[in-house]
This record gives C-alpha cells, structure tokens and sequence, in this order.
C-alpha cells in the first residue's frame, strides 16, 4: 500500500516537475481607453526601468516632479535585461500587475506595439517633443502610422584601444574597416587579442554586416519580413568577420554580449591587459583604466589618457561603419488603470529638465534639441559621431522573438567557430523568417 | 526483509474489511488538492494550449486559434527536436547511473568507516546537498574557467598535458561531461544518505554467515547486499531518472558562462528558449507533453515493477 503510494507520489510529481517548467498566466485585457476628462490627481503609478542605467539622481528627480505634479506615488522598479523580456511579456497583458509605464529595448519596440500592449500617445507626441525626437527610435514604436513608444535614450557603441599597445608596437589608428582587421592582427600574440570580440556577440557582429551595405531582413512588398543573411553584402560582411574574429580575437566562441571592458584592463595576475582594443557602449568608460582602489578600498579602474583612448569604428571606405545603435523607448501600458497619471509621467520624462540630465550623465537624450548636454569631452564625441550613422535591427513584428529564440547568437557563433557562411546564412535565414512575422 | 516486514499488518488488514476508519481519506484530501491546484491546473492549461496557436499576440488577448495537432507535427517533424531528446535520454542515464553507482560507494563506505569519519563524511554531504542550486554554479563555473579555473590550472601541472586555457564549455561533450559532474555532485549526497538507511536495515547476522562461507566482498554486495536495498535503490534511482530528465538550473547557468547554442540543450532550455524566448507558448506546451509521455514511458515500466513487487 505505501509502496503503491509512492510510486503514485513520485509519478505525480513527475509529471508535475516536468510541466512546471513552462507554465504562463491566463489573462484578459480589461483597460479600455481612458475615460476623457479623467485626471491623474492621486494616482499611484509604477515604472519599470531596465538595468541600472537610468542614474539614482535622476529616478530621485522623477519621483519627485511625478509627487509634484499629481500629489500621487511613483514607484520606479528596476528590472534586470536578462530576465526583462519574460517578464514584460506576463506583466504587461495583466492590469493587476503591470508597470504603469515602462522602459524596452529598443529592438523589442515593434514586437510589444504590433501585439498591443502599449497605448496609443500620437495625440502627445508633438508636446513631446515631436520631430526632434530621434527618428530611429521613434519610427520602431509606430504602428499604423499612430505613435505607440517613444526613445527614452540612447547610446552607441565605440572602440575602446590601449595607446601604450599601439605604440610599442608602431601602429596607429585603424582609418578603414579593412585596415581595423589588419593592425588588429598585427597586434594579436599568444597571450593578447588584437581585438576581444565575443564569437557570439551578435550585436557587434551585426556592424559589419551593416558597414558592407547588408541588412539582416527586409520587408517585401507584401509586408512580409524575410532575412537577408545570404544577401550578397551581408554575406562580404560576414566574412569579413569570420577573418577578423579567427585572426584577432582569442574570445570563445560561445561568447557574447559580455563585459569586454575587463580585458582591456591590466589583468591583476599577469599586469598585461588581454585585450588591444575591444567595442562597447560608450558608459564602459567608467569601467576602463589604472586599476586601483577607491576610498571604501573597492577595486576601481580610473580612466588614463596616457594608456587609454577611443575611436569610432571605421567603415569599409574610412567615415564611419553603422553600428548597432543601442537604448531605450518608453511607452504606456496599455493594461494600466492609471492612463492619466502614466500620461504625467510622460510629460516630465520629455521636458527640457529631464532630458538635460539625461545627457548630463552621459545618456544620449531622446530630444536631440538636448544633444550639447553630452558635453564635449571624447566621449560625448564618440558617442555623437556613432550614433549619427548607427543603425536599429529590423522592426519586424516577431523581432523580440529572434533575439529570445538565442538563434543569432548560434548563427554569430558558428560563423565565427569557422563555419561555412553561405551554407550557414541560409540556414539560419530559414529559421529566422519563420519568427520575424510574430 | 525488514522493509517489507513493516508493511505486513497494513496488508493483511485491508482484506478483512474490518471497522474500517474514513479518517485517512480525510487526512488525504490536502495532499490531493495540493496535487489538483498545483498540478492540475497547470497540465490542463499546458494540454489545452498545446492544441493551440498561442503565441504573443494571444498573451495580449487575441483569441487563440484551435490548431489541434499543429504544433505536434511541427515538433515530432522537427531533427532538432529529436536530436535534444536523445541527447537529454543519454545525459540523463548516464548521470543517473553515476550517481547511483557514486552514492552506493559512499553508503558502504559510511558502514566502512568509524564514527567520526562518518560525521565528517555526513556532514560534508549535508553541506554540499544543502547549497543552494546558483551559489555552487557560480563556484563550479569558476572551477572550470578557462583562464583563471583551478581544475585548468592543476591539470595544466601534470608534465605532458597541456591544459591551458583549455575550453571546456565550448564543445558539446565536454561542455556535458562538465555538467554531469555538477549534476551527480548536487545529487549524491541525498542517494547516499537513502543507501545508507537502507544498508542499515542489512542484517549483520546474513553477512556473517556469508563470510563464514567464504563470499568475496563483491559477492556480499552483488548477493545479499544489493537484493535487500534493492527496493530503495528502485525509488532512489526512478528520482534521479525524472531529475535528470527535467535538469535545468545547471545548464542555463552553464550556457551562460559557455555557448547557449541549441548544441548545448537539454529538454528543459530546450522548452525555454522555444517559450519564453521564441514566444512560442503553444509550441512550447506541446513539447512539454511529449517531455511527459516521454517521462511515462522512461519511468512507467518502473513505477509498474515497483508496485507489482509490493503487492506480492
């Protein structure tokens, strides 16, 4: 009798373990359009930041102007980008729990505004900021010609090199891309990359795809989206790579997205840096130097205008290449009971206080009226000079799904692991069309 | 069989049909809507849905359009997705394996050994079955770092072999063969520690005569040994397998530090990335039922042996 009841035990739990796994909430969409006249006086909102981005200074500033403003709460949670894509995808449809507003992905824009989730705010988006708002980023949050999310910043990714390196070794700054995986080569010894690059890292990868004139999917007349890997340009672009990746970086190739700033640093055991140059968003800066110690004698790094300088990657024909242009958009959840109160927050998050700080601390402002707030130091240069020919992923409907699927990350890395890039490109071109419709 | 010996009354009790209590049904009925809440729910939700077209848009309140066995042909179709199951069977026997054959070591040598040794030895064990699943990855995944990793480094010592920067997340069977290690470490301790109940139960007296005579140690072990703990070592062995086979934390964590390149899945990131990621809800849920008839049949004929040899 026990026996039969353990094993019954044991079959139940089995059988509940494994379905665990992939369990989602029901849900409804209750939020109608906001009544008219409604008011935001009292009303006590949430906003969903991503990562540790937006700086404790200015969420103190949100808080305060929202309290200020509507006598109402509002609640910022910060969400870490590794898990925000589940998560927004089961807080938004539900009205119990979703954030009033909150912060995407850039690149998740067109994905959640195709489905619904966020509201319509067309009727704002003059006072908003309207046309000096960074088009890019605005143009991945429409739908139908009506404005679903707007660009909360922005931030592109630039060089980062070690001048000492270059110099001991008689090398100057690469001017074409072709010239970037030379002297990059020239660099690479057993123990250091010429350039640390992820084989993974797709959203690098991607910019020399873009900097030979490839896409990675384009829209057909019938409004289907389809991907464009095995296009000839992008194709160039891809082995481009592949002979960069094989001859300048000794990064694995399951490596991605990951902290490339760590190998540019003098590694502590060996005092050498692993890496001569590497790519990343331009508030690596504040991770990149001497290491060191602060007061409270935690590790630092302190930025060293002997050793450490940066410069824009170059495109195939010098100029500049497109890379990917990273940041944020910010819409309204179109589930949220509080319409009135989000719409408020809207109005601070665009006026020409926020949006100062924003630059101030280094984040490129979505109204580029507030552009000069970067300063003028290289970094703000840097940052300025990529992100005026960076370039977003494609606005499919489904693409929030190819970068979950972790299938660009696969294809990056085997392209990279040496692998046949025509046979793979149509391989992965299958397999990512099949997502890129929602 | 002092196991079985204990369940005798309960046994013979039942057919007489004697002032027969409706107090243990009572006592059940938590248990069972535990099971029907936590269980229930979400297998109809699952069975529902996996005869659907559930994707983003359906999350977001668009009807979900029947599709009925859609998503099934897709799946079965689908190398890729075979190719994850066969991968996840072996990975799953073989580790199980391990552990058994790893955790009946240490219970006997538990018997072996005197008492402070056996302290030392359990609470080592507690320890390690006590961690918590993500504090010993990050340590494991340290462990086998490819620049700074110990195991790397200690192996680098041995003359001839060289083991420098050797990367052991990058290929798939090493990438497994790490895994397993980490997944037989976590579970060891809780296979041993049943064993070494069970071997308790051994009596001292059988062995002796054997000894007398004249069994070698492994014809103890093969003869009377292992036929007396068999019935726990049956239940110990079915949990492993159904852990095993449902194996997640580890490899997301492991792919994280390594590739998560679909080389690299198991059933369990399988389901994931095809959910979660690819929002591919319906999909999903239908891998999730094949995962389960697949968990029926791996453990079913199990289970039936177990049940069959408690009627006896």
């Amino acid at each position: 009798m026990k026996k039969t009841m353990v094993g019954i035990a044991a079959f139940a739990t089995a059988g509940a373990l494994v379905l665990a796994g992939c369990s989602s909430s029901d849900n409804e969409t209750t939020a109608g359009p906001t009544e008219p006249g409604a008011s935001a006086e009292g009303q006590n909102i949430t906003l969903w930041v991503m990562g540790g981005d937006t700086p404790d200074a200015l969420r103190e500033y949100l808080t305060t102007e929202y309290a200020a403003a509507t006598g109402g709460t509002l609640t910022i949670e910060q969400q870490d980008w590794g898990d925000a894509l589940s998560k927004l995808t089961t807080a938004l449809p539900d009205s119990e729990n979703t954030p009033d507003v909150t912060e995407i992905g850039n690149t998740w824009s067109p994905t959640f505004t195709t489905v619904g989730a966020f509201s319509d705010i067309s009727d704002m988006y003059a006072e908003l900021g309207g046309d000096s708002l960074l088009k890019s980023f605005v143009d991945v949050g429409v739908v139908d010609g009506k404005n679903y999310a707007l660009p909360y910043y922005f931030g592109s990714r630039y060089n980062f090199y070690r001048k000492d390196i270059y110099e001991a070794a008689g090398v100057s700054v690469p001017t074409t891309l072709q010239e970037f995986s030379d002297v990059t080569k020239q660099l690479t010894s057993a123990d250091m990359s010429g350039f640390y690059l992820g084989g993974s890292d797709w959203r690098n990868g991607i910019s020399w795809i873009f900097a030979n004139g490839g896409e990675l999917a384009v829209q057909g007349d019938d409004g289907a989206w389809v991907s464009t890997l095995s296009d000839a340009n992008s194709i160039k672009g891809l082995t481009m790579l592949q002979d960069l990746y094989t001859n300048s970086s000794h990064a694995p190739v399951g490596e991605f997205d990951s902290t490339p700033w760590v190998n540019i640093n003098d590694n502590e055991s060996t005092g050498k840096p692993e890496a001569a140059t590497i790519i990343a968003p331009g508030w690596a800066h504040w991770s990149i130097g001497d290491p060191g110690e602060n007061e409270a004698g935690d590790p630092i790094n302190t930025w060293n205008d002997e050793k450490n300088g940066a410069f824009v990657l170059p495109g195939v024909d010098g100029g500049v290449a497109p890379v990917f242009a990273g940041g944020s958009n910010i819409a309204i959840s179109a589930a949220s009971p509080n319409q009135e109160g989000a719409r408020e927050l809207m109005k601070i998050i665009f006026s020409p206080e926020y949006q100062q700080m924003l630059g101030e601390n280094g984040l490129g402002p979505a109204n580029l009226d507030y552009a000069d707030a970067l300063g003028d130091d290289q970094f703000a240069e840097a940052l300025r000079t990529s992100a005026a020919s960076s370039k977003l992923t494609p606005a499919a409907p489904g693409w929030a799904a190819v970068e979950g699927s972790g299938l660009l990350e696969e294809f990056f890395g085997k392209v990279n692991a040496g692998g046949d890039i025509a046979a793979l490109a149509a391989e992965y071109d299958e397999k990512i069309s099949a997502l890129l419709n929602g | 069989m002092s196991v079985a010996t204990d369940r005798e009354p309960a046994a013979t009790l039942a057919p007489r049909r004697k002032r027969r209590s409706p107090m243990p049904y009572w006592l059940l009925i938590p248990a069972i809507a535990i099971l029907v809440i936590g269980t229930g729910y979400p297998t109809v939700w699952q069975l529902t849905n996996s005869f659907r077209e559930y994707g983003l848009r359906q999350q977001f309140g668009t009807p979900a359009p029947w599709v009925w066995f859609e998503n099934y042909t897709t799946l079965l179709t689908d190398g890729q997705f075979w190719a994850v199951v066969l991968r996840s069977l072996i990975f799953c026997a073989v580790t199980a394996a391990m552990t058994l054959v790893i955790g009946l070591g240490i219970a006997l040598l538990m018997t072996a050994v005197g008492r402070t040794v056996r302290l030392m030895l359990q609470i080592s064990m507690l320890l390690a079955w006590a961690m918590p699943v993500v504090a010993s990855m990050t340590v494991w995944t340290w462990l086998f770092d490819r620049r700074r990793g110990v195991v790397n480094y200690v192996l680098d010592k041995i003359p001839g072999v060289d083991m420098y920067r050797f990367n052991w997340l990058a290929e798939p069977f090493t990438f497994f063969m790490v895994a397993s290690i980490i997944v037989i470490w976590m579970s060891v301790p809780f296979v041993a520690f049943s064993l070494y109940a069970g071997l308790t139960q051994v009596p001292e007296e059988v062995l002796e005569a054997a000894d007398l005579d004249g069994a070698t140690g492994g014809q103890r072990l093969r003869l009377i040994i292992v036929p007396i703990i068999r019935p726990v070592m049956s239940i110990v062995l079915l949990l492993q397998i159904i852990w095993d086979l449902r194996v997640f934390t580890q490899i997301t964590i492991l792919q994280d530090a390594g590739s998560s390149a679909t080389e690299f899945d198991l059933l369990g990131t399988y389901i994931f990335k095809l959910g979660t990621g690819s929002q591919h809800f319906g999909m999903a849920a239908a891998a999730s039922v094949v995962v389960l008839i697949i968990t029926i049949i791996v453990s079913g004929g199990y289970v039936w042996r177990i049940m069959k040899e408690d009627s006896k």
